[in-house]
């Protein structure tokens, strides 16, 4: 039974209808990517799952359980969590109080404040900085410290290379080795198609809120892709 | 040496208006809720706080130990039973509830206790002075100044090295993303408000101390409070404690200068900060700091 489970999700904002019945699952232990342009829905399936949208319809189950109408908060502490998209970060309070805030979670393990410091040895430098002040590649790098804090079974990431410089991409994904490691499955976006395939063993691409595709990064050709992606036909 | 006395006395009655603006400001500041019943919870603390100084041990002054703890049940009951309900993008719902509270609690102290004005009897200490640099000034009136400030101070570090006082300015920066760590929003929120209430309680008590008050005061408490905490720039800790000193300061000094003027020019001295710098005095210090 895989870890995460996610079974015919619709998700709306008023009239319109983000995610029109998409499934998808996630082994323990696993990374999946999700790929798609703007607007295919990615971010609101991810919102969804942990329960940042409350018009939803359809199920979500984690280890076994029904997880689909919990309290964000909840979910949290049942052990999923996010990178939001655009980092988000408390703004007003140090990089080390942003990483304290998932104490709260009260899920003890091995990602703890020095677990993070040494995972990204900048932050270590930057811990008494006021967040707010740090560089596009450091406040994400605070974003996933943040997240990990809360020591989650599974790790929601919402395009964490976005607006980042090429050589800031590279240092940010190397360290998911580390992560995955630890024994986090994760569930990334991306926007682009090379990155999320080289970071995960199996691809799902989104358009207009369905699923198009999926299938392991190998096994899936380039025309495929692009193909499921913008929604035009293959031409041969 | 008349003038020195009245800046002096200025300050102090400034820092009791600072503090009537922390629970209004602080409530703001961290859940974006504007509580236009602030003004009549800050009179019915006086009442509550009436009803207990007779049992009080020690001196009634402590009064505001056990006033401030009963507010902060009723201001964590009232963020979790009702404020809760009616969060959300629009902040109109929730004005319209605190208005309508508002409007029962001071005719429910008017119905329970009559339109009489009332005070609370420090004894002794009311008439109590000390000589500072020449000045004769009042022992209660200097008092109400330490307390405010020791409030503001432990408030302040209490924010900043406290667990949940992180939690609470995290919740403040972003109350969704704080969910994702765990963080149930609306329980922050509930002891928010208890403590922007207990604030303002204490502020309420040691008014009815200097001064006296009937149910009908609290719309001129929560105007003093709406104007620290723009004087000082919304959410900004010590401007607001600085708005209360000019607020303070100017009233007297123009009550010596014109003795029927009341408030009068405290609040057009508001006006003028206002025209003259939207963001508060903490704005106009950003300003001029971060300008160059």
């Amino acid at each position: 039974m895989s870890l995460l489970s996610v079974e015919n999700l619709e998700v709306s904002y008023g009239d319109f209808q983000a995610v029109r019945g998409a499934s998808l699952e996630l082994e323990a232990g696993q990374t999946i990517a999700i790929i798609g342009a703007n607007g295919a829905g990615k971010s609101t399936l991810l919102n969804a799952i942990v329960g940042l949208n409350s018009q939803k319809r359809g199920t979500v189950r984690f280890d076994g359980q029904d997880i689909t109408h919990l309290r964000t908060d909840r979910i949290a502490r049942a052990g999923i969590t996010m990178v939001p998209e655009g980092r988000r970060l408390f703004g007003t309070l140090t990089v080390e109080d942003n990483l304290m805030v998932g104490l709260a979670a009260e899920r003890p393990g091995p990602w703890t404040i020095e677990a993070i410091y040494q995972l990204f040895p900048r932050l270590g430098e930057l811990r008494s900085m006021v967040a707010g002040s740090l560089s596009g590649g450091q406040q994400q790098m605070v974003s996933i410290g943040r997240a990990l804090m809360t020591n989650p079974r599974v790790l929601l990431c919402d395009e964490i290379s976005l607006g980042l410089a090429p050589k800031v991409i590279g240092d940010i994904y190397r360290c998911f080795d580390a992560i995955t490691a630890s024994g986090v499955s994760v569930v990334l976006i991306e926007q682009n198609v090379v990155q999320a395939c080289a970071a995960s063993g199996y691809v799902y691409c989104m358009l207009e809120g369905r699923i198009s595709l999926e299938g392991r990064p190998q096994d899936l050709t380039r025309a495929e892709i692009t193909a499921a992606y913008f929604g035009t036909e293959v031409r041969t | 040496m008349i003038w020195l006395e009245t800046i002096a006395n200025g300050i102090f009655l400034g820092g009791l208006y600072a503090l009537i603006g922390l629970g209004l400001g602080f409530a703001f500041g961290v859940m974006r809720v504007v509580n236009v019943a602030q003004g009549d919870f800050i009179v019915a603390a006086a009442f509550i706080g009436l009803f207990l100084y007779p049992w009080t041990p020690v001196h009634p002054i402590l009064v505001i130990i056990p006033v401030a703890v009963v507010a902060f049940l009723i201001g964590m009951a009232l963020q979790w039973l009702l404020v809760n309900r009616v969060l959300g993008h629009d902040q109109i719902p929730q004005i319209l509830l605190t208005f309508g509270l508002a409007i029962v609690l001071r005719n429910g102290m008017v119905a329970g206790f009559g339109a009489n004005s009332q005070s609370i009897d420090v004894g002794e200490m009311r008439f109590w002075g000390f000589d500072f640099l020449g000045l004769r000034l009042g022992v209660l009136p200097a008092l109400v100044l330490v307390i405010a400030i020791v409030l503001f101070a432990a408030l302040h570090l209490w924010l900043h090295r406290s667990r949940l006082g992180r939690l609470i300015r995290a919740t403040a920066d972003d109350y969704q993303i704080v969910q994702l760590q765990g963080v149930n929003y609306r329980k922050v929120y509930a002891v928010a408000m208890g403590l922007a209430m207990a604030l303002s309680a204490v502020a309420g008590v040691l008014l009815a101390m200097r001064g006296s008050f009937t149910p009908y005061s609290g719309s001129d408490r929560l105007l003093i409070a709406f104007e620290v905490v723009v004087i000082g720039g919304l959410g900004s800790f010590w401007g607001m404690f600085l708005g209360g000193m000019v607020l303070g300061v100017t009233q007297l000094i123009a009550l010596k200068l014109d003795p029927t003027s009341g408030l009068m020019y405290g609040h057009i001295v508001f006006f003028i900060i206002l025209i003259l710098s939207p963001n508060g005095l903490a704005g106009a210090f950003r300003n001029a700091v971060f300008r160059k």
